[in-house]
């Protein structure tokens, strides 16, 4: 009993875990009931992952900015960054660095235009950058019609498809990631006050910290993330199409969500999204062997995502309670805490 | 426990034995009320008699709110009971809907208006009953509200009709007050704090409605600071003192000296050192400017001095410690300071602690935030800072550890106070800190305000409490936003401050602000006209390239295909008036569409059934968004998915084919108008009509406040049900208008229409923060938007800028209106 609390505790303050134990249970379940399931079909789950993580990790930094913000505009992102690395890199080796220079420029130009509207405007995140992606659709439009030919620089197609002694180079690179961000969150003085603005914006700003910086700059990470997630998924595909991003969109935001990020901002996991995206991409390659019809793989994670956030909201709710009377007077007139849903 | 014993020994032997003798309304016994540690109320008896006016008083966090909110059904207690007229009721039944219907009303101290509707509409608001959605419901309550008002407030000159988030505050109290005494059976009002923004002659209509209204037999509660109105008007009077009554008895017996006394006059802070004397470089703040005006020179807040801040609430104190705080904003060039500044907030829940942390997090972040950002973080470094700081305000540093949320509000406010010393900045600005915090912590922080000051450091404090003045080596009284004295020393008395609260300073300054004002109001209506502008440069632009399209045919072949537009359109709007945004609509209205093309076309009765459940399904999320409190965004995305995902299950490629009476509904003819120029007028009416129905009228509360919403008795998921209801039904609308216009169905087909129809909403006129509808210019935004393919083909563009000219307009049109909208209400 003792141990079960424990564990409780401690789940309480490692979310991520949730998502870990997801992933192992449905893996279990798949060994035992099909006997396809090896370890090499897990690492093209990896793989497929890892292009999810890192494009989650940057929704992760704008989510935890509170406030309700995300960035709608990574699934533009991701497949103009696709079309302007082909452009760009045209195939040859030689044209790499410049490729990737662009893919990152893209990437601190819609972030910076993204912070410009949300911080210096105070437009509310998803509208700002719900219209960004369409200004950037419009540009993939364009550059699809530039492109002549499909031809990937190999340097790149081994870096996205690649693998060391069976390990793929994106899950290298992936859980690199994610320690780098941990790291970030956790030991720097960035991560605390990421924390802070997204627990309580004006507490942060009353206890000196410069909030327009600190939400500005989650913005230009999850955009530069992005685009470099797009000129490695076209290297890894081969190519690019419109709509390449589309997936990502609600992907993202479910394993942000899904690894134990709090959807209201201020607390945020990185290893948790790792998890969650090879639980999501577990699900989606579960669906596709059962042979499902395309439609369902949606309709299970509009589901998944909705049922998470169901769950957690109450959560967050209770957390937040307020614990003091004379001082909440003008809180919601009903404090969670003292009365029965 | 031992705490809950001595409080009820103490309320029985201070409470008077005033016999009852009229009729009792309701009486709460033995209530105690705990937050964690802290006990807001401990054992505390009342009873209200017909026709008693009860003055309630004590300080702040005395528990008088605490109590209030128990009575009034908004709060449970821990322990206690609660009868009416006798008959005992069990909490567990008892909410803020029963206690309504007892006829309990209580008039709030921040106010319960909703600000977006019409007097009339919140005194229907409030009593709703007779509102059969029949046509001239508001007259009904518009008379009523004038009445009302006539009654309390003779020669008030409030408008029914008026808005109410144009009324000055001292009106919407009054607008306020009335509609609570005008309910019908109402037996028991609570006034908190009436007063406080009416001036001496409302205040004596009031006093004197209550006291006609006392004899007909209503019973009043009436809390206020105001020592003298208690006396005045109260028949009987509670003192309450950390949440025990202190004294309890008749009007004869009490004395203002008295009852300040028995409110925790023995917990007024001691003036305990004296600044040295101030050399020039000493100085750390400087007001200057039209802030120091009445006074006629400027004023230096210097090293080691104590600065209180007073005047009446909202006078500008608050302000001020903010210009201190961050003086780079335009209007506070009267404001310079010479030192680095830290805050400690008194409103810990919304401006002080970071509720996920521990407290060591909470303290340490006061340093962190003045280092690089991608510096190291140190647990142990930022143990030992905080634990200098935390002994000298005596916070136990085993408790370092813990959330910040399980200490009581004193401790809260030490982990606060520790924050601002370990930054470590000469100047601290306070905003009344011992707001709920117990009287051992008031005295320990009083102590510590004076060490602190003495290390060499500056406070200034801004305070609610006039007593705590006297612990400060200056107080600068506040009147309508200016200085208008200064007083040191000895001269600090709670008199001499009241006394100069209510100066009127010799100029309003309300001059430069309304030039300001008017010009931002000019840009405003710009920004409103923009969707008919916009309809009308596109049509002008589109006639003088085509004039075929002037034609009856041509226009109805241009605007039929913006009806599904504006029928979802139609939908966000109530989405959007709900403070929400639907990010699956468009998918939504895609799926009726192929139900609609497959399905019903197929089997009429099972695509019936299909598309009543995915009615059903949406209004669900509606919903469940509002009973878990998560984020609509998120979830409508997650929705679209789904609606997406069933469409392609059902029809993989566009194809399927309209039922013959769905094209025969969108396929006729007048002749002289275009079919399709009458059905979005009739979509503009129908929205215009819910919205001008009760039910339009309650939505509309919700998105504006739904705290006062939820006060009045209003139950929130409800209406989110009713809204996402309402919404669907549009979108729905919209899905089978796109089956019979295409004649077929495609999944993708509306994918579109959430931005477009987000957009429309903006360029209407509806705010994002919810409570406004707009049909007409969110229409004539829809019908703009739909025409941009066109209008650019006209032009000869190519349709690929199709996607970022429509792009580019929404975000033009949000930044116009944040550039035109009031920016204080931002903060």
């Amino acid at each position: 009993m003792n141990a079960v609390a424990a564990f409780s505790l401690w789940a309480q303050r490692n979310r991520w875990i949730w998502a870990a134990i997801g992933v192992l249970l449905l893996w279990l379940v798949l060994s035992i009931v099909t006997n396809r399931f090896s370890l090499s079909s897990l690492s093209g789950i990896v793989l497929s992952a890892s292009f999810l993580t890192i494009v989650g990790i940057g929704q992760m930094f704008v989510v935890t900015t509170g406030r309700g913000n995300i960035d709608l505009s990574v699934a533009s992102v991701i497949t103009l960054s696709a079309f302007v690395a082909l452009l760009s890199i045209k195939g040859q080796d030689a044209n790499l660095a410049i490729g990737v220079a662009a893919a990152i420029l893209l990437g601190l130009a819609v972030g910076a235009l993204n912070s410009l509207l949300v911080v210096g405007l105070g437009i509310p995140a998803i509208i700002a950058t719900l219209a960004t992606g369409y200004v950037l659709a419009t540009a993939t439009l364009l550059s699809n019609r530039a492109i002549s030919g499909f031809t990937v620089s190999p340097a790149l197609k081994y870096l996205a498809s690649g693998r060391i002694s069976g390990v793929p180079i994106m899950a290298v690179i992936a859980i690199l990631g994610v320690a780098a961000t941990s790291f970030v969150l956790r030991y720097t003085v960035f991560g605390q006050l990421l924390s802070a603005v997204g627990q309580n914006r004006t507490a942060a700003r009353l206890a000196a910290i410069k909030t327009g910086p600190v939400i500005a700059s989650a913005f230009i990470i999850s955009s530069v993330l992005a685009s470099l997630n797009g000129l490695l998924l076209g290297a890894y595909i081969g190519g690019a199409f419109l709509e390449m991003g589309q997936p990502y969109l609600l992907q993202s935001i479910a394993a942000v969500v899904l690894g134990g990020t709090l959807i209201f901002g201020g607390s945020a996991t990185a290893v948790g999204t790792l998890f969650a995206s090879i639980l999501l991409i577990l699900i989606v390659t579960t669906m596709q062997i059962v042979g499902l019809p395309p439609g369902a793989q949606d309709i299970v994670q509009g589901i998944v995502v909705i049922f998470v956030l169901a769950l957690a909201g109450r959560q967050a709710m209770t957390r937040r309670a307020p614990v003091e009377p004379t001082s909440g007077g003008s809180d919601v007139a009903v404090p969670a805490g003292d009365r029965p849903a | 426990m031992s705490q809950l014993a001595v409080a009820e020994q103490d309320s029985a032997a201070s409470t008077a034995p005033a016999a009852p003798i009229r009729q009792s309304v309701v009486s709460l016994t033995g209530i105690t009320k705990s937050f964690g540690p802290t006990l807001a109320n401990a054992g505390i008896d009342l009873s209200v008699a017909t026709g008693g006016v009860i003055g309630l008083v004590g300080g702040n966090g005395a528990g008088k709110s605490t109590l209030m909110r128990i009575l009034c059904g908004a709060m449970w207690p821990t322990l206690g009971s609660i009868s009416f007229a006798g008959e005992d009721i069990g909490f567990a039944d008892y909410g803020t809907g029963e206690a309504q219907r007892r006829g309990i009303r209580m008039v709030h101290q921040e106010l319960s208006l909703c600000a977006n509707l019409s007097v009339a509409e919140n005194f229907f608001l409030e009593t709703p009953g007779d509102a059969a959605s029949r046509p001239g419901w508001r007259a009904l309550y518009r008379a009523r509200a004038r009445e009302a008002l006539d009654a309390v407030f003779p020669n008030n000159g409030i408008d029914a009709d008026a808005e109410v988030g144009h009324l000055s505050i001292a009106e919407r109290q009054m607008v306020e007050i009335a509609r609570a005494a005008a309910t019908p059976g109402v037996k028991l009002i609570v006034l908190d704090e009436p007063t406080s923004s009416l001036d001496l002659d409302r205040s004596k209509q009031l006093r004197a409605f209550i006291r006609q209204r006392a004899k007909a037999g209503l019973a009043f509660i009436f809390i206020s600071h105001k020592l003298q109105e208690i006396i005045d008007i109260a028949t009987e009077i509670v003192v309450l003192r950390n949440g025990r009554t202190a004294w309890q008895g008749h009007v004869a017996d009490a004395s203002i000296g008295r009852l300040v006394q028995l409110m925790g006059g023995d917990a007024n802070p001691v003036h305990q050192h004296t600044v040295s004397a101030a050399s020039a470089q000493d100085v750390l703040v400087r007001l200057s400017g039209p802030l120091t005006a009445e006074l006629g020179r400027d004023i230096d807040i210097v090293r080691g001095e104590i600065v209180g801040l007073a005047g009446l609430e909202g006078s500008g104190q608050k302000e001020l410690l903010h210009a201190i705080f961050s003086p780079d904003r335009k209007q506070n060039a009267a404001v310079t300071r010479h030192a680095q500044a830290g805050f400690i907030a008194g409103d810990r829940q919304k401006e002080g602690v970071f509720p996920l942390w521990s407290v060591l997090a909470n303290i340490s972040i006061g340093a962190l935030a003045r280092r690089p950002a991608l510096s190291l973080v140190s647990d142990r470094a930022n143990r030992d800072t905080a634990a200098g700081a935390a002994s000298r305000l005596r916070l136990d540093d085993r408790r370092f550890g813990s959330n910040i949320t399980e200490l009581s509000g004193g401790n809260q406010q030490k982990a606060l106070v520790a924050r601002a010393l370990v930054a470590g900045t000469p100047i601290i600005l306070l905003d009344d800190p011992t707001r709920g915090v117990d009287i051992a912590t008031k005295q320990d922080f009083y102590r510590l305000c004076d060490e602190i000051a003495r290390s060499g450091r500056a406070l200034v404090w801004h305070t609610t409490e006039d007593a705590e003045l006297l612990a400060c080596d200056r107080v600068l009284v506040f009147a309508g936003g200016r200085i208008v004295r200064e007083l040191s020393g000895e001269a600090i008395t709670e008199s001499a401050v009241v006394g100069a609260s209510f100066t009127l300073p010799a100029d309003g300054h309300a001059g430069a602000g309304h030039k300001d004002a008017a010009t931002a109001g000019l840009g405003r209506k710009l920004v409103n006209a923009a969707p008919f502008i916009g309809l009308a440069a596109v049509l002008a632009v589109m006639i003088s390239a085509n004039p075929a399209v002037a034609s009856i045919f041509g226009l109805d072949l241009l605007l039929m295909p913006a009806l599904s537009l504006v029928l979802v359109t139609a939908a966000q709007m109530f989405i959007v008036g709900g403070s929400e945004i639907d990010l699956g609509v468009g998918a939504f209205a895609s799926l009726v569409s192929v139900l609609s093309a497959t399905l019903l076309y197929d089997q009429p009765w099972l695509g019936a059934l299909a598309l009543v459940a995915a009615l059903a399904a949406y209004a669900g999320l509606g919903g469940v968004i509002q009973a878990r409190k998560i984020p609509a965004i998120v979830v409508t995305l997650g929705a679209s998915f789904i609606w997406v995902g069933l469409g392609y299950a059902l029809q993989p490629t566009p194809g399927g084919a309209s039922p013959e009476w769905l094209s025969a509904l969108f396929n006729w003819s007048l002749g002289m108008v275009p079919t399709s120029v009458i059905l979005i007028a009739a979509v503009a009416l129908i929205v215009f009509v819910i919205d001008r129905l009760p039910l339009g009228v309650v939505l509309r509360g919700f998105g504006n406040n739904p705290v006062a919403m939820i006060r009045s008795g209003w139950s929130p998921t409800r209406y989110a049900l009713v809204r996402y209801l309402i919404a669907g039904l549009f979108a729905a609308a919209a899905g089978l208008s796109l089956t019979a216009i295409n004649t077929a169905s495609d999944i993708n087909s509306g994918n579109s229409f959430t931005l477009l129809s987000v957009a429309a909403v903006v360029m209407g006129g509806c705010s994002l923060l919810g409570g406004v509808i707009s049909p007409v210019g969110a229409i004539a935004g829809a019908v703009t938007l739909s025409l941009i393919g066109a209008l650019l083909g006209t032009l000869s563009v190519s349709s690929d800028f199709n996607a970022a000219t429509q792009g580019l307009i929404l975000i033009a049109l949000l930044t116009l209106r944040s550039l035109t909208a009031d920016r204080r209400s931002e903060q």
